[in-house]
């Protein structure tokens, strides 16, 4: 049977947009307290529910990131609190990845996967996530500040 | 031809559940955003059948396959995972639910796995 995937498509971007606005409030909250439980949870969620949709759809790139976000939060999870300033900027990050190609899928564009960097340092260990990143997009940083991206 | 219940706060799932199993003959009798009205509607309406998201807000798919077991020992209750859930999907099992079906769904392998447990609970 043939689903009428222009249907799914539409409903992907209006649901793919609400659970980003929530991750993002969600990160706002967390920035000011970093065992906000709650927070947490909704982000897990939210990256859980956008990759179900867009693994159904095809569009690989969103369905990568975002299980690689779900299986970071559920260390976070699992930590009952995120880490450290660093591994919130990294969140970040993966956020702005997403919207980004939720955006393209908006446009009717391909959404081009994110960037290496980022996909490594959502899955290293806690302990390397600030030297994966600044080594990818600052290579001077590393020993130094790593590079805050947002928030 | 079964009653179904599907739980999914994803619209997008609910949607496609209802699509893919509706032309088959089954009538989807409610849906559930979360694990607490996934329970109540199961108590409410006695559904045939129950598709269970895993990862739910309030009370997770796990917990309310356990409550539902636990008040209603023959209900057929079918999760729907993802990739990377096999862990909850065997505690699922475990705690008595009868099967799965894969994110993201395969129509026909839906279908199948319903007509299954449909058959068997005949």
């Amino acid at each position: 049977m043939a689903l009428d995937m222009a249907k799914y498509r539409r409903i992907f971007l209006e649901e793919a947009t609400d659970h980003l606005a929530e991750i993002s409030r969600a990160l706002l909250d967390l920035e000011k307290e970093m065992g906000n439980v709650e927070a947490i949870d909704t982000i897990f969620r939210m990256a859980h529910s956008i990759k179900s949709m867009a693994a159904s759809l095809g569009y690989d790139p969103v369905a990568e990131l975002s299980h690689r976000l779900e299986d970071r939060m559920e260390g976070v999870r699992a930590a009952g609190r995120v880490r450290d300033p660093e591994e919130l900027s990294l969140l970040f990050r993966g956020l702005e990845s997403l919207e980004a190609m939720v955006s393209a899928v908006s446009n009717e564009a391909e959404p081009v996967p994110a960037d290496d960097a980022l996909m490594t340092a959502l899955q290293s260990e806690p302990a390397q996530d600030a030297v994966v990143l600044a080594t990818a997009v600052a290579p001077e940083a590393v020993g130094g500040e790593p590079k805050k991206v947002r928030g | 031809m079964a009653r179904v219940l599907i739980a999914d706060d994803a619209s997008f799932m609910r949607q496609m559940i209802r699509e893919i199993i509706e032309p088959e003959g089954h009538e989807v009798v409610g849906e559930a955003t979360n694990g607490i009205e996934a329970v109540d509607l199961y108590n409410e309406l006695q559904p045939d059948l129950v598709t269970m998201d895993i990862v739910m807000p309030k009370r997770s798919g796990i917990d309310a396959v356990k409550a539902i077991l636990a008040e209603s020992p023959t209900a057929c209750i079918v999760m729907c995972s993802a990739l990377g859930q096999e862990t909850l999907v065997m505690e699922a099992l475990q705690a008595g639910a009868r099967d799965f079906i894969v994110k993201p769904f395969k129509p026909d392998s839906v279908i199948s796995t319903l007509k299954k447990i449909v058959e068997k609970a005949d």
